[in-house]
């Protein structure tokens, strides 16, 4: 009867598997649509210059915070109980960044020349700053995840690749300290990408890398706790001891507090002391339609509701609150996102080509489907390899074996679908 | 000295101070500069460098303002590009180096003036205002980069090997500057007190779009009144 259970959820795993391939083959259709017609196939405009790809780029590094941070924690912190957590964090983080990478590839005009910013050098230019670390930031994501991958047993017949991955490992406080200060600069001046941008009134504050590194450790750990409930649950293993899902979970809330009060001080400040346009843009943001994914994703759902379910879990030892407030989080941060690009661009700069001189009109985009599709492809591409590690990555097997074992000598752990009684490097 | 002209000698670009001084009681609002420009620099419709935008005043008379690239000293453009390929030239004008540009539009985002168009897709149609309104001195840019307005750095460039002054010799001056049938555009050194911009700016009241931006734009509006 349990082998049956193991071949049906084995089979559902391909199914899934195959239907993830459908949006990826729909993304990748879209995308040499891009690469060959231009930017033409999107609904972007002059009015308009970004859009629905620099949202997902946003979004894609924010979730991926909870590598860095759990990293910190683990290797340099010294919580130990963190490493597991760690573990799928710097997975979930090094998707991420592929993510954002792949994104930004289709977002720029000539993606023939991507290469252009390591060689031609403009360290004013916060973009610059950013491509540096994303690029330097994914190696060491790279070099996080390899040890993991180089458990997987075809490395059995490679000894030296092995060797290698082990001595990597034992850098691993290295590259968490690596890691975390190119991360505390890159998460943050992408913040600074929009910051610095002194014509457009809703944008231009100092505070924005403080509130970008914010809400993405917030919503970056968040994102881990919710992946790795969701694995625990589909898999029925365990992964991350529950004690510690909690209290990430609640670090995750007190962060995202600390970052609305950021945020409502941000606004209160900007409102009291007259930016010229900066009130105007609030209220743009806090009414009509912004004001729907304003006060309600971001604010209430994705900001208090959640932070109150992330802290409150751990006291009531509800899983499902930790599941929801997760879940809220990594909403509202990707509404906030979406709020922040879109916003930039509603009030019409006041000598734009469009005579608007005096009417402020919103400037309307909306993603067109070449851009949805690329979009959705490249977050399926992701959940697929996501989905294969948690699969195949002898890491990611479980701590314990929820079903008892039958023989408690029997080296090979019960319910896991890959030949493997190693233990992992990295526990 | 008018406080243009009080700009142009503090600032620390060395030789001529190229500006702009355009006249917004003399505009009519006729289009012309926008067609010019077309045609000079081949742009297509709805890709324009030079855009007019049309309003009223309080008591309902009409208003044209015609806006080129303001090529601010404090250019914002030149400080958010990530491969350096806007800067400024050595004449501190702001120019773009298009085979250098990836096309990230961060430029589009920064420019506080709306002075930048991307080329969303190859632009292969016939230059719609060539013939009539001049003809295309620079190639045309390819797909997937932003491009702006030079001031016509082309002419510029040949005037002093030619011996022309730009702002008086029209072979020297902007496009938009020469087809203006009212001379409500004019273009010259601000550090030559005779040139056409620094006269165009004696006695009239001036200023600058969003001057609160410390940008510095060369590009000066006369008011009305």
């Amino acid at each position: 009867m349990s082998a049956l259970i193991t071949s049906i959820r084995q089979r559902l795993f391909w199914i899934w598997i195959a239907f993830l391939l459908i949006p990826i083959g729909i993304g990748l259709y879209a995308g040499i649509l891009v690469l060959t017609q231009g930017l033409a196939v999107t609904n972007l405009s002059d009015l308009a210059p970004w859009g629905l790809w620099i949202v997902v780029d946003l979004s894609c590094i924010a979730l991926s915070a909870g590598a860095f941070t759990l990293s910190a924690l683990a290797h340099l912190l010294g919580r130990e109980t963190f490493r597991p957590i760690a573990r799928i964090a710097v997975f979930i983080g090094f998707l991420g960044y592929s993510g954002a990478l792949m994104c930004l590839f289709l977002d720029i005009g000539r993606w023939d020349r991507f290469w252009h910013g390591w060689v031609f050098w403009q360290p004013h230019s916060m973009l610059w700053e950013v491509t540096m670390c994303i690029t330097l930031y994914i190696t060491i994501l790279l070099l996080e995840v390899f040890p993991l991958a180089a458990e997987l047993p075809i490395f059995r017949r490679f000894p030296r690749v092995r060797a290698f991955a082990h001595r990597v490992h034992n850098n691993t406080y290295l590259l968490a300290g690596l890691g975390m200060g190119l991360s505390l600069l890159h998460q943050s001046s992408l913040g600074g990408t929009y910051g610095v941008v002194a014509g457009r009134a809703f944008l231009y504050r100092a505070t924005m890398p403080l509130l970008f590194i914010a809400s993405a450790i917030a919503a970056g750990l968040a994102f881990t706790v919710q992946m790795t409930l969701l694995v625990q649950w589909l898999r029925k293993r365990i992964l991350v001891p529950r004690q510690t899902l909690f209290q990430v979970g609640q670090i995750s809330g007190v962060v995202l507090l600390i970052y609305l009060y950021m945020r409502f001080w941000d606004t209160t400040a900007g409102s009291y002391g007259y930016v010229p346009g900066r009130t105007e843009s609030d209220m743009l943001l806090m009414t009509g339609t912004f004001g729907i994914s304003f006060w309600g994703w971001e604010i209430i759902l994705g900001g208090i509701v959640a932070a109150i379910l992330l802290i409150w879990a751990a006291r009531r030892k509800s899983i499902g609150m930790l599941l929801m407030g997760s879940g809220l989080t990594m909403a509202g941060v990707i509404a906030n996102r979406w709020n922040t690009t879109m916003l930039a661009f509603a009030h019409p700069l006041a000598t734009a080509a469009d005579p608007q001189l005096t009417v402020p009109a919103s400037v309307q985009y909306f993603p067109s489907a070449v851009e949805w599709a690329t979009a959705i492809g490249i977050v399926a591409g992701l959940t697929l390899v996501f989905s294969l590690g948690m699969h195949y990555f002898p890491a990611y097997q479980g701590i314990t074996s929820p079903v008892p074992a039958t023989k408690p000598s029997d080296p090979k752990p019960q319910n896991t679908n890959t030949p493997t009684g190693e233990v992992s490097h990295a526990i | 000295m008018d406080a243009p002209r009080a700009m142009a000698s503090e600032s620390d670009v060395k030789g001529p101070y190229w500006a702009m001084v355009i006249d917004l009681k003399a505009c009519i609002g006729c289009s012309r500069c926008v067609y010019a420009c077309q045609a000079t620099n081949d742009t297509a419709d709805g890709h324009l460098w030079n855009v007019l935008i049309e309003d009223k005043d309080h008591f309902g008379v009409p208003v044209f303002l015609t806006r080129p690239c303001m090529h601010c000293e404090n250019a914002p453009c030149v400080e958010v590009c990530p491969v350096h390929a806007t800067y400024h030239r050595d004449d501190g004008l702001v120019t773009m180096d298009y085979d250098r540009c990836i096309g990230c539009r961060y430029c589009m985002v920064a420019c506080p003036y709306g002075a930048r168009v991307f080329n969303w897709k190859e632009n292969t149609d016939p230059n719609p205002k060539e013939g009539t309104w001049g003809s295309p001195e620079i190639p045309r840019r390819a797909r997937g980069v932003v491009e702006k307005c030079t001031f016509c750095s082309q002419r510029l460039d040949k005037a002093s090997e030619r011996g022309l002054v730009p702002g008086i010799d029209r072979e020297a001056t902007p496009a938009c500057c020469n087809i203006c049938p009212t001379s409500a555009r004019v273009f010259g050194d601000l550090r030559d007190p005779n040139s056409p911009a620094s006269l165009a700016l004696k006695g009239r009241q001036s200023i600058v779009l969003r001057a609160n931006l410390g940008t510095k734009p060369r590009v000066f509006y006369l008011l009305p009144n």
